[in-house]
C-alpha cells in the first residue's frame, strides 16, 4: 500500500516537472494563457470535489468564493499600490472573507438534507453576484477593472507570463498535495465516513457538523485562492467570476473527471478548457459548436447516469476490480495446489 | 393608499406566477423526494412555447394550451429520462437534473434564437379598470384569478379526491401505497407531467406581463421558487402559496421603495426561516427534513 | 397434496449488504393460520416484505396459488389479494380513518361496502373515530384500522406483523378476538413474538432464527417441546 501511494507521487510530481518545462519549449501567449487557465479552474475544482467528493456535499454557489477572492485581490491591488506586500494583503482578505461566508454557509444548512446547502449556496452566490452588479464603484460592474500587477525585478516584461504560468502551476501541485494528505488522514476518513452514511459515522462518535462546517470552510477559502490566481493571471477582474457558469464549470469538471479522486478535477479541467477553446474555433463549421454547452450538458447528464465515477474513478474501479480478480485467482491456485 | 394597493396588486400577482412553479416543484419533491432543479427551464419552455402558439395560431388560449402540453410532455420526458435512473441518490439527482436545465435552456436558444423575444398582451387583457382612484391592470387580476382558482382545485382535488388522497399517501409512506394496490410509479410520472404543465403554464402567463422573455428566465424564476419552497415547507401546498405571496409581496414593495434591496430581502427572508424554522413554515409531518 | 396458497422456496434477500434471509422455506395452506416465530432480528419482518415485493428475494421463489410473483412489484402483488399490516401498522397519520379506508378499497363495490360494514363492526372504535387524522389514534387503534384497512378488498392472504407489539393487555386482547373471527374468513400469516397470543391463534409454525427457517410442525407440538421454546423463543 506504502509503496504504490509513493508510485503514484512520483508519477504526479514527473508531470509537473514536464509541466514546468514546458513553457521553456513552447513560449507561444496563447497556450501559456490556456495552460495558466487549466491550472486555476482546476484548483477550483479540486476545492469543489473536496465537498462533493469527499463529503458530498453539493454547492451550487462555489462561484461566490472564486469571485471573493478575484475581487479581494483586485481591490486591494488597485486601491493600495501593485507591490507584492498589497498582493498578500489581498489573499488574506479572500481567505478570511471567504472563510466567514463558508462557515456560516455550513452552519446554516449542513445540519439538514443535501438539498438546502445546494440551495442557500445558490441563493447566496446569486446575491453576491447581484451586489457586486449593483456597487459599481468597488466592483466596476460588468465592465469590471484592470490592475497592475508587480514588476518582478530581473524579469522581461515577456517573460511575465512564465513566472505567472509558473506560479500557478506551483500553487496547484501544493495545493493538491496539500487536499491529497487531508483526505488520506484520519479526518478524510471520517469525511468519507460521512458521505457513505451520515448516522453511522455518528453513532460511532463523531459529532459531524464540525466536520462538515470545516471542509466547507478549507473548500471555500481555496476557491477563494483559484479566484485570487484567476484574477492575478488576467490583470482584470468583473462580475462574471460570480456567475453561476462559473460553478457549473467546477460541478462538470470534477464529474468528468472523476468525483473524490482529486487528479479528476485537474483532467477535467484540461479536457473542458481544451475543449472550449477548440470548440469555440468550430462555431464557423457548424452552429452547434456555437451552443456547445448543449453538447457538454448531454455529455454530464451521460456521465452522471452511467460514468456516475468520472474518467478517473472509472478508471481506478477497473484497475482495483482486476486486483482483486488476480488475488482470487491467486488464493484459488493455492487452494487447488492444496 | 392608491399606490400601496397598487404595489400590493402587482406583488400579488408576482407571487401567484411564483407559486404556479414553486407548487409543482413542492408537489414533486413532496411525493417522490426529487428536487428538480431542471424546473426552472419548463418555466421557460413554457413562456416560449405560450408566446409561440399564441402568435402562431393568433389565440390567445390556444397559445396558454399549447404550453401546457409542452410542459406535459417535457415533464414526461424528464422523469422518464433524467430522473428515472437515480431515483434515491439525491447528490445525482440535484446533478442531472441540473445538467438537463443547462441543456433545456440552450435549447430554447436553438429553436427560438439567443435573443429577446417579445411577448403580446391579449387585447382583451389590455389596459386597466379604474375602481375610485385605483387603477387595476386587467392582465394582473387575470393572472391572480387563474392563480387563485388553480390553487383552490389543486387544493381540493389533493384533499378530497381519490387520487389525491392516493399521492397524500404515497408522499406519507410509499411502501404501505403499494402494498394497497397502488401503482405508485404510474403516480409519480403524472405528478411529475402535472408538476411541469403548472410550471409551464406559469410561463406562458407570465410572458405578456413582462412583456420580453430570454432564455435564462427560466434559472431566476427556479432560484425563487427553491426559496419559496425552503420557506413554504417542502410538500405543503398552502405553503408554497403563502411564501410565493410573502416573496411577491417583499420584492415588490422593496423594488419600489428600496430598490437595492429587492433581491437580498428574498434572500434575507430565507435566512430567517433557515434560522427559525428550517422545515418551513408549513410542513407536513411524513417529510422529514432530516 | 393440494397446492399451497403459499410457498416459498430457497428464498434469499439482501437489504443493502446484509443477507437477512438464507434460503427460506415454508408453506402456508389455505384456511390455516401460519405463525413465524423467532427472535428479534430473525428476518421475520423481511420474509413478509420479501412476500409483498418491498425487498424482493435477490434468488429463490415466492409463489402464490402456484404462481410465481418473486419479482412482481408490490401493488401486483397486493391486487392478487394479499393483504399486508406492516409492523408499525403503515398508517397515513394525515389522513383521516376514513381516508385511509378509501385510499385502500380498490373497487367500491357492494362486497366491499359489505366488508367495510363488517370490519365496523369489529372494530367499533374506527367508526366512532371515522374522522380523526390517523396519526391521533391509540396504538390499539391504529393496530385496528391497519388490519381493517388490509381486509377491506377481496383478501386470500393476510400478512400481519406483530400486532400485539407495544400494545397493553387488555387491548392484545381485543386484537386476539378479532384476528380469531378474521381467520375465519381468510389465510392468514403472523408474526407474532407474544407467545401467549401466538398459541391460542396458531394452527402451524414456523421458527425463523439468523435469517434461515429452522422449524417448523403443528402448534401443539411446539408446546410440548420445552427445548425448541427455550433455544428459540426465550421461553419456559
Amino acid at each position: 500500500m506504502m509503496k504504490r501511494l509513493q508510485t503514484s507521487t512520483w508519477v504526479y510530481l514527473l508531470i509537473a516537472f514536464v509541466l514546468m518545462l514546458l513553457p521553456f519549449v513552447k513560449d507561444d501567449r496563447w497556450f501559456l494563457f490556456l495552460m495558466i487557465q487549466i491550472f486555476v479552474f482546476a484548483i477550483f475544482a479540486m476545492s469543489y470535489d473536496l465537498l462533493l467528493g469527499y463529503t458530498g456535499i453539493v454547492s451550487f454557489g462555489h462561484a461566490m468564493f472564486f469571485g471573493i477572492g478575484a475581487y479581494s485581490v483586485a481591490v486591494t491591488m488597485s486601491r493600495l499600490d501593485s507591490t507584492f506586500s498589497s498582493f498578500l494583503l489581498g489573499v488574506v482578505v479572500a481567505v478570511i472573507i471567504s472563510g466567514i461566508v463558508a462557515f456560516l454557509a455550513g452552519v446554516l444548512t449542513l445540519k439538514l438534507k443535501s438539498h438546502y446547502y445546494a440551495m442557500l449556496t445558490l441563493a447566496l452566490a446569486g446575491m453576491f453576484l447581484y451586489i457586486a452588479e449593483r456597487w459599481r464603484s468597488v466592483t466596476g460592474g460588468n465592465d469590471g477593472f484592470t490592475f497592475r500587477i508587480p514588476e518582478l525585478p530581473g524579469v522581461l516584461q515577456d517573460h511575465r507570463n512564465v513566472v505567472i504560468y509558473l506560479f500557478t502551476l506551483l500553487s496547484m501541485v501544493l495545493l493538491f498535495f496539500g487536499m491529497k494528505r487531508l483526505t488520506e488522514s484520519p479526518l478524510g476518513r471520517v469525511l468519507v465516513g460521512i458521505r457513505e452514511n451520515d448516522q453511522r459515522v455518528e453513532s460511532l462518535g463523531f459529532r459531524i457538523m464540525p466536520y462538515k462546517v470545516l471542509i466547507s470552510v478549507v473548500s471555500g477559502v481555496i476557491a477563494a485562492l483559484a479566484g485570487v490566481l484567476y484574477a492575478v493571471s488576467l490583470r482584470f477582474v468583473n462580475t462574471q467570476v460570480f456567475d453561476i457558469e462559473v460553478t457549473l464549470d467546477a460541478l462538470l469538471m470534477t464529474i468528468i473527471g472523476g468525483v473524490g479522486t482529486l487528479v479528476g478535477p485537474i483532467l477535467g479541467s484540461a479536457i473542458m478548457n481544451l475543449s472550449h477553446h477548440f470548440l469555440s474555433d468550430l462555431a464557423s463549421v457548424h452552429w452547434i459548436f456555437q451552443r456547445w454547452v448543449i453538447l457538454f450538458g448531454i455529455i454530464f447528464i451521460l456521465v452522471v447516469i452511467f460514468f456516475p465515477n468520472g474518467i478517473v474513478g472509472t478508471i481506478q474501479k477497473k484497475m482495483h476490480e482486476r486486483k482483486m480478480k488476480q488475488r482470487v485467482k491467486q488464493v484459488e491456485k493455492q487452494s487447488a495446489k492444496n | 393608499m392608491e399606490l400601496f394597493i397598487n404595489l400590493a396588486i402587482n406583488g400579488i400577482a408576482m407571487g401567484m406566477l411564483i407559486f404556479l412553479i414553486a407548487s409543482g416543484l413542492t408537489l414533486i419533491f413532496g411525493l417522490m423526494s426529487v428536487l428538480n432543479f431542471a424546473h426552472g427551464g419548463l418555466f421557460a419552455w413554457g413562456a416560449y412555447s405560450g408566446v409561440f402558439f399564441y402568435v402562431l395560431l393568433d389565440n390567445f388560449w390556444l397559445g396558454l394550451l399549447g404550453a401546457i402540453v409542452t410542459g406535459l410532455l417535457l415533464g414526461w420526458l424528464t422523469e422518464l429520462l433524467i430522473v428515472r435512473p437515480v431515483y434515491g441518490n439525491h447528490i445525482r439527482q440535484i446533478l442531472i437534473t441540473l445538467g438537463f436545465m443547462l441543456v433545456l435552456t440552450e435549447m430554447l436558444k436553438v429553436v427560438f434564437g439567443p435573443n429577446i423575444i417579445n411577448a403580446p398582451t391579449p387585447e382583451m387583457f389590455q389596459g386597466s379598470w379604474m375602481i375610485g382612484d385605483i387603477t387595476i391592470i386587467k392582465y394582473r387580476a387575470f393572472i391572480i384569478a387563474v392563480g387563485l382558482i388553480l390553487f383552490i382545485v389543486m387544493y381540493s382535488v389533493l384533499k378530497y379526491s381519490k387520487i389525491g388522497l392516493i399521492v397524500r399517501a404515497g408522499v406519507m409512506n410509499k411502501d404501505m401505497i403499494q402494498a394497497l394496490g397502488v401503482n405508485i410509479k404510474l403516480v409519480f410520472v403524472l405528478v411529475f407531467m402535472v408538476g411541469s404543465a403548472l410550471a409551464a403554464l406559469g410561463g406562458a402567463l407570465f410572458a405578456p406581463s413582462s412583456g420580453a422573455i430570454y432564455a435564462e428566465m427560466g434559472l431566476e424564476f427556479g432560484i425563487f421558487a427553491f426559496i419559496v419552497v425552503i420557506i413554504g415547507g417542502m410538500g405543503s401546498i398552502p405553503g408554497s402559496l403563502l411564501a410565493a405571496l410573502l416573496v411577491g409581496l417583499a420584492n415588490t414593495f422593496t423594488a419600489y421603495y428600496m430598490p437595492i434591496l429587492s433581491m437580498v430581502v428574498t434572500m434575507i427572508i430565507m435566512l430567517i426561516v433557515l434560522i427559525f424554522r428550517p422545515q418551513g413554515l408549513f410542513n407536513i409531518s411524513g417529510v422529514s427534513n432530516k | 397434496m393440494t397446492q399451497p396458497l403459499l410457498r416459498v422456496e430457497k428464498a434469499n434477500t439482501y437489504i443493502e449488504q446484509f443477507h437477512i434471509l438464507q434460503n427460506i422455506n415454508f408453506e402456508v395452506q389455505k384456511g390455516e393460520l401460519t405463525l413465524l416465530l423467532g427472535r428479534n432480528g430473525a428476518g421475520k419482518t423481511t420474509t413478509l416484505r420479501t412476500i409483498m415485493g418491498l425487498n424482493p428475494a435477490t434468488s429463490g421463489h415466492v409463489f402464490i396459488k402456484g404462481e410465481d410473483i418473486t419479482s412482481t412489484p408490490t401493488y401486483k402483488i397486493a391486487k392478487k389479494g394479499i393483504g399486508y399490516v406492516p409492523e408499525d401498522q403503515g398508517i397515513f397519520y394525515e389522513l383521516t380513518v376514513g381516508e385511509n379506508m378509501r385510499v385502500a378499497m380498490m373497487h367500491e363495490d357492494d362486497a366491499t361496502k359489505e366488508r367495510l360494514e363488517w370490519s365496523l363492526e369489529l372494530f367499533p372504535d374506527l367508526k366512532k373515530f371515522w374522522k380523526k387524522p390517523g396519526g391521533q389514534l391509540s396504538g390499539g387503534q391504529k393496530q385496528m384500522l391497519s388490519i381493517a384497512r388490509a381486509f377491506v378488498n377481496e383478501t386470500d392472504l393476510l400478512l400481519i406483523d406483530e400486532p400485539s407489539k407495544g400494545l397493553a393487555p387488555v387491548v392484545v386482547e381485543k386484537v386476539i378476538e378479532a384476528v380469531e373471527k378474521i381467520k375465519d374468513h381468510t389465510t392468514v400469516v403472523l408474526v407474532e413474538q407474544n407467545f401467549y397470543m401466538a398459541n391460542r391463534l396458531g394452527d402451524r409454525f414456523y421458527i425463523l432464527d439468523d435469517g434461515l427457517s429452522v422449524h417448523d410442525g403443528y402448534m401443539k407440538e411446539l408446546n410440548e417441546n420445552e427445548e425448541l421454546k427455550r433455544k428459540y423463543l426465550g421461553i419456559g
